[in-house]
């Protein structure tokens, strides 16, 4: 699982208000190289939620990853953006796309509800008695 | 199982319709645990190495999306439409965890959930995809339910494309095939003032004619039959048209068992066909050497996806179409 999709992902159990952003747990963790796409990155920027971004660097132990603010649609647009190692592109592809949690948990804030991460995939599936009404 | 357990099954889903009322549109069904989810479990495997085949019209939606789009496949099965359009980013999601490992182990962003209780935010997708998806779910509910999910969850001016079997099969043959289900069996058909019939004979496997139901060799094979055989097609035009103008007793056939053929060498792989066989939930078929396991279908009607959008005030419909035995639409989030 990406950090992409721990953006986007929200408990829908019973009793869940928001269920979001999930509280991440990371047992293990990898990183697998793929070459950025900076229209994907500009598409998706202002959707993300920022915090829980930071925070999911943050449970993987690699503060220094992102910026407490987002990078600007003009950074990530810059000449050159896409080759600078080290530049806010390249960070947030790197946080977004490259990591993959292998191994851990999500924890809806609300009901404390934990959903497994599994060989590098979450299992949402709810019981019949946690389904919403 | 024996097909008297079988149909005790499904009795217990007919009575249960009785009260759906009280229980929830995201409870999963007896039915489709038992002839969905708990099938494509056990057939994963054999049924991914025969879905490689895209389907042109999906296949054009996708190469149409901008690049960058990020797209949400609920329902994605074995992944095969994944990264199709290698501009976009995909996230593929099914109930089956077996055929999610086989993505997972092609390297796709995927996680096991229910396509009718998406468990993503708002408007985060550029665009959503249900490809051969909604025809498994066992109530008009449901089936409303996991398109609201589909706009729900794709930003205003997103796309959404959903496909689903037609009734009107191009190899009208096929029909003769597949088991019809007896039409009060679920909470749209079920008439409470009268307890839950069944004529056991319409579901026993032994009933089952034909094989694999869509691979190009045996499409070959049912058009020779299809010209051998237009008498069968007339008829089948005939209740068709009936569709248009229901009456109760003609009503379309919509609810199907659709038969997998699981071949022995196949299924010796999984320890699951063997115990599938011993308690009646699959059987074999010794003449074509394979395991028969049964689906649950609702096929849809001319229009009928379009009725279950049309109480929907946030989308649009922007395209039809009928393609390879398909109903599609496409959605655009306002």
């Amino acid at each position: 699982m990406r950090l992409l999709t721990h953006n986007m992902l929200a408990s829908n159990a019973r009793g869940a208000v928001t269920g979001y952003p999930l509280k991440l747990q990371v047992v293990k963790w990898s990183t697998k190289e793929v070459e950025p796409n900076a229209d994907f990155l500009r598409g998706i920027l202002p959707k993300l939620d920022w915090p829980a971004l930071v925070a999911a660097t943050h449970a993987l132990g690699l503060p220094e990853l992102l910026p407490e603010t987002p990078p600007t649609d003009a950074e990530l647009s810059a000449e050159g953006a896409a080759e600078e190692e080290g530049g806010p592109l390249r960070r947030l592809h790197r946080a977004l796309l490259e990591i993959h949690i292998e191994e851990g948990t999500l924890v809806c804030p609300d009901t404390e509800r934990c959903f497994p991460i599994s060989r590098g995939v979450p299992n949402m599936l709810l019981h019949e008695d946690e389904v919403r009404n | 199982m024996n097909s008297n357990e079988i149909l005790g099954a499904q009795e217990s889903v007919s009575s249960k319709g009785d009260h759906s009322c009280s229980s929830s549109v995201q409870s999963t069904p007896d039915i489709e645990k038992m002839y969905v989810h708990r099938v494509y479990d056990a057939i994963a495997p054999h049924f991914s190495s025969t879905r490689f085949a895209k389907w042109p019209k999906v296949a054009g939606f996708l190469d149409s999306l901008m690049p960058g789009s990020l797209v949400l496949d609920a329902g994605c099965g074995n992944g095969k439409y994944l990264g199709f359009n290698p501009g976009c980013f995909f996230i593929g999601c099914d109930i089956s965890p077996s055929l999610i490992e086989i993505c997972a182990a092609r390297e796709h962003e995927v996680l096991v959930a229910d396509a009718v209780n998406l468990p993503y935010k708002d408007n985060f997708g550029d665009a959503a995809i249900s490809i051969a998806v909604l025809h498994h779910l066992s109530t008009d509910a449901r089936r409303r339910k996991a398109i609201e999910e589909l706009i729900r969850v794709v930003r205003k001016g997103g796309l959404v494309l959903i496909t689903v079997w037609a009734v009107e099969q191009e190899d009208k043959s096929l029909l003769s095939k597949w088991t019809p289900l007896c039409e009060k069996y679920n909470e749209e058909w079920v008439d409470p003032s009268s307890p839950p019939v069944r004529n056991q004979s319409t579901i026993v496997l032994e009933s089952i004619a034909e094989t694999d139901e869509d691979t190009g060799v045996v499409k070959q094979r049912s058009d020779n039959l299809k010209r051998s055989n237009n008498g069968l097609d007339d008829e089948a035009n005939v209740t068709w048209s009936d569709s248009s103008n229901i009456d109760e007793h003609k009503k379309t056939q919509q609810e199907y068992f659709v038969p997998w053929h699981l071949p022995f060498h196949r299924a010796e792989i999984s320890g699951a066909s063997a115990a599938a066989l011993e308690n009646g939930f699959a059987k074999k078929d010794d003449k074509k050497g394979t395991v028969v396991y049964n689906r649950y279908y609702h096929v849809f009607v001319e229009g009928e996806l379009q009725r279950l959008v049309s109480g929907i005030n946030n989308a649009a419909v922007v395209d039809q179409f009928y393609d390879k035995s398909n109903w599609c639409l496409v959605l655009e989030k306002l």
